[in-house]
């Protein structure tokens, strides 16, 4: 099948929701096929700006083609010789002029926002990472072992894949269509293994940046959201300088996060790329004491900030005994480690909350060798929000936890905790609602014996920094989420200090539209009002793998260090997978970059073939269904049917060393020798292929091929001579 | 916490909360996965990390999801 074949079928079919490019080009296809357009002359002009239509929605424009579809616009709108011509030119030139931002969209960021470009709907995995990274690109790049190469994909959208590959919450997997089949792919592990690779072999590098534009940006916090803004507006050319209080880079990373999860070095090493790009960092600087806005303003000439302060406050519990004994709050904790203050906080701790902040607190409790360590949370495990590898982790390293368990009181003597007062609680729904939410039981006290109490209840903005901001009603600071500008102009926000403390990734994500909508300023562009197109950044053909390998390869467990050094030290717990497990996970990838999962190829084997050999059950989002990609070959005749219907060329079929395969995005699904014409030697197709046919034409009268494997033409040609011989004989006679 | 991670969910309906913007009436109807379901702690006012097929990752308001069973 022909590129320019494979539209009609899409149009057809397609059930995605409308996109004006698509649109244009079906209103050409019409108009041409149609054969509305007489003039031969607007016809030519027709099929021209048609096939320009065409690069824009199968990926291959450049910056040219829109200009010049204008211009060819223009021409068929002035056609003196058709009627026709001229409407359909003015129909053309208002869809250009009214969707002038998503044609470039589509050029820009080779991906259809709508998906209705088939060739264009980005991988489920790109349009879930708040970042955008091109996952199915990078994935392949992994599993051709190019390590350099996938990072520096990644870092076009993301400028710290080793941070995200140990610690992303990889909402990517959640979305991931192998999930479906069996287990999501490794995205997340396999990027922390190519930026190791990468950095470890010298080959992790910054991209070129633009020449200098003079203009100075300021940005407060040096935390993932702070950096990422700082990253892309320096390679736009900006003069970035970055404000932060700590005396290092990495924000709540750093603070945050202990460092078995996420060693400092992989922070530091990643902080260190935006130093080498000219990224100017002021440390032990406190915004609003050290310095002022007004002062960087105009002292410094700075032209635009970035507000990306975190949520840095903690929730009080607010019980009797917790203003009067000396407790400390788990992110100052985790700060404090961070920072070398690593005595234990008491003996016996009890830590407050249900979160991953929590979990972190209890698990470094435990690493600076507290005895005993309690984890109070008032619901039921099934309700904690910290992830379940964890709490696992935690339990294996000796945590123990106390579910359905109310805060009443911290009680102690002479100063110090002796103890935390608790009630059991229950889980009752409220009326009209599904909330679950603890009541306390009567006479149910209970004491927790402890000498140190760490709340982790939760985090909130300071809102002491910056006050003139306006700020929403969860205390966090108002911007248009997808410009991340605030009200106060030259002023954006990104990052905790706008979500409440949310992930890493988001606050990339931000960061990232945070440039943009400060470049957009600078430039007095308007900003934009829908999010971002994630950008496909390159379209790169499949790895091959037989259909047995892709169902039996598995999600690699991550190794781990021992329990026994993880409660003594705080060496990092995931130990990466190695480099074989890597390339087979990358394997296992279905490239949903390029199989839409349309299910065109389905109904065509089902209802047009009868064959019904495509099982592929994975394709529904809501009720997959178990699919097994061994057992299309049972069924298979090797027609070739799907891949002519496939818009993509994600399914393909053809002939190689005497066997026909047919392949889904890689995946060897069928493989059949092919049977050759015993006369002329030429291919006919697999054996089950012709029986197939064989058994279509049998009523229509006896085949010689029965008996013998003779092509078509062979076949016409024997009919021709024996029929000749008959039907010319009585006319000779006559 | 009225959701839970992997959860399938449905944008059911819009929100009246402030975070709701303009382009979010268009996720009316689709479904998605909640990735991380609360910012802050037991707060039923707390917005929650959904993805949604085709149309990425945001953080919304708890009354505009319901959970598909």
């Amino acid at each position: 099948m022909t590129e320019s074949q494979a539209p009609n079928n899409i149009d057809q079919l397609s059930t995605a929701p409308p996109c004006p490019v698509n649109d244009t080009r079906l209103r050409l296809d019409r108009n041409i096929a149609g054969g509305i357009l007489s003039h031969p002359r607007s016809r030519r002009i027709a099929e021209e700006i048609r096939d320009l239509v065409n690069d824009v929605a199968w990926g291959r424009a450049g910056n040219d083609h829109i200009p010049a579809i204008r211009e060819l616009v223009e021409e068929l709108a002035m056609d003196p010789n058709a009627e026709e011509a001229r409407k359909l030119g003015l129909q053309v030139k208002a869809d250009l002029k009214d969707n002038q931002e998503v044609f470039e969209s589509h050029v820009q960021t080779r991906n259809c926002a709508n998906g209705a470009c088939t060739r264009l709907a980005p991988a489920p995995c790109q349009t879930a990472c708040p970042a955008g990274i091109d996952v199915p690109t990078y994935v392949t790049l992994i599993g051709q072992g190019k390590y350099a190469e996938a990072i520096e994909i990644i870092r076009r959208d993301n400028p710290f894949p080793w941070v995200c590959g140990l610690v992303c919450t990889r909402p990517c997997e959640y979305m991931c269509v192998r999930g479906r089949i069996d287990t999501p792919v490794s995205i997340k592990s396999i990027k922390a293994f190519a930026a190791e690779r990468a950095f470890s072999e010298g080959n992790y590098a910054n991209p070129l940046k633009a020449a200098s534009n003079g203009r100075k940006v300021c940005i407060v916090g040096a935390g993932p959201a702070g950096m990422t803004c700082a990253y892309y507006l320096s390679l736009k050319g900006y003069d970035v300088t970055v404000i932060e209080a700590m005396p290092s880079a990495g924000g709540m990373m750093l603070t945050g996060i202990p460092r078995y999860r996420l060693p400092h070095e992989v922070i530091d090493r990643e902080a260190a790329m935006l130093e080498d790009l000219g990224v100017k960092f002021r440390f032990n600087t406190v915004f609003d004491v050290d310095t002022t806005i007004d002062r960087l303003k105009k002292e410094e000439g700075f032209e635009a900030f970035f507000i990306a302060i975190g949520a840095q406050r903690c929730w009080d519990l607010n019980i009797p005994g917790e203003a009067e004994f000396a407790t400390i709050k788990a992110i100052h904790f985790l700060r404090n480690m961070a920072l070398g203050i690593r005595r234990r906080p008491g003996r016996r701790v009890v830590i407050v909350g249900g979160g991953n902040v929590a979990i972190d607190a209890a698990r470094s409790c435990v690493r600076l060798g507290c005895e005993s360590v309690t984890v109070a949370y008032r619901r039921s495990r099934d309700e904690m929000p910290a992830d379940i590898e964890e709490v696992e982790q935690a339990e294996e390293e000796g945590v123990t936890f106390s579910f359905l368990t109310i805060p009443k009181a911290i009680v102690g003597e002479n100063g110090r905790i002796t103890g935390f007062d608790c009630q059991r609680a229950r889980l009752v729904a409220k009326e009209g609602g599904t909330r679950l939410s603890p009541v306390p039981i009567a006479d149910s006290d209970f004491i927790i014996d402890c000498d140190m109490v760490i709340p982790a209840i939760g985090q909130r903005v300071d809102d002491d920094i910056y006050p003139e901001l306006k700020r929403t009603r969860r205390n966090t600071i108002e911007v248009a989420s997808v410009s991340m500008e605030t009200r106060t102009p030259g002023v954006f926000s990104a990052g905790d200090a706008v979500l409440g403390p949310a992930t890493v990734v988001e606050a990339i994500g931000g960061g990232k539209r945070a440039a943009e909508g400060i470049d957009r300023y600078f430039n007095g562009i308007p900003q934009p009002k829908m999010p971002p197109v994630p950008v496909r950044r390159k379209r790169l053909g499949c790895i091959e793998v037989p259909a047995a390998a892709k169902m039996t390869l598995k999600r690699p467990e991550m190794p781990h260090l021992i329990p026994e050094r993880r409660k003594t030290t705080f060496q990092q717990v995931e130990l990466g997978l190695d480099e074989h497990a890597v390339q087979n996970e990358a394997r296992r990838c279905l490239r949903c970059d390029i199989c839409l999962r349309c299910g065109k190829c389905i109904a065509v084997c089902r209802d047009k073939m009868g064959i019904d050999a495509l099982k592929l059950g994975y394709f529904d989002f809501d009720h997959p269904v178990k699919t097994d990609f061994r057992k299309i070959a049972d069924r298979c005749i090797g027609c070739g049917a799907c891949a002519m219907n496939c818009p993509n060329h994600a399914m393909t079929i053809k002939d190689k060393d005497g066997e026909r395969i047919l392949s889904l995005c890689g995946t060897i699904l069928n493989r059949q020798p092919l049977v050759c014409c015993e006369q002329c030697g030429a291919v006919m197709g697999p054996r089950r292929y012709l029986d197939f046919v064989q058994k279509r034409v049998e009523t229509v009268g006896n085949d010689i091929r029965v008996k013998r494997d003779i092509c078509d033409n062979c076949l016409r040609e024997q009919s021709a001579l024996s029929g000749a011989e008959i039907s010319t004989s009585p006319k000779m006679e006559e | 916490m009225t959701f839970k991670k992997g959860q399938h969910v449905e944008v059911f309906q819009r929100s009246s909360d402030e975070s709701w913007a303009e382009y979010m009436d268009d996720f009316i109807g689709r479904h998605g996965i909640i990735v991380d379901p609360d910012t802050s702690i037991n707060d039923p006012a707390a917005l929650v990390e959904v993805s949604l097929e085709g149309k990425g990752t945001h953080r919304l308001p708890q009354d505009s999801l319901r959970v598909l069973e």
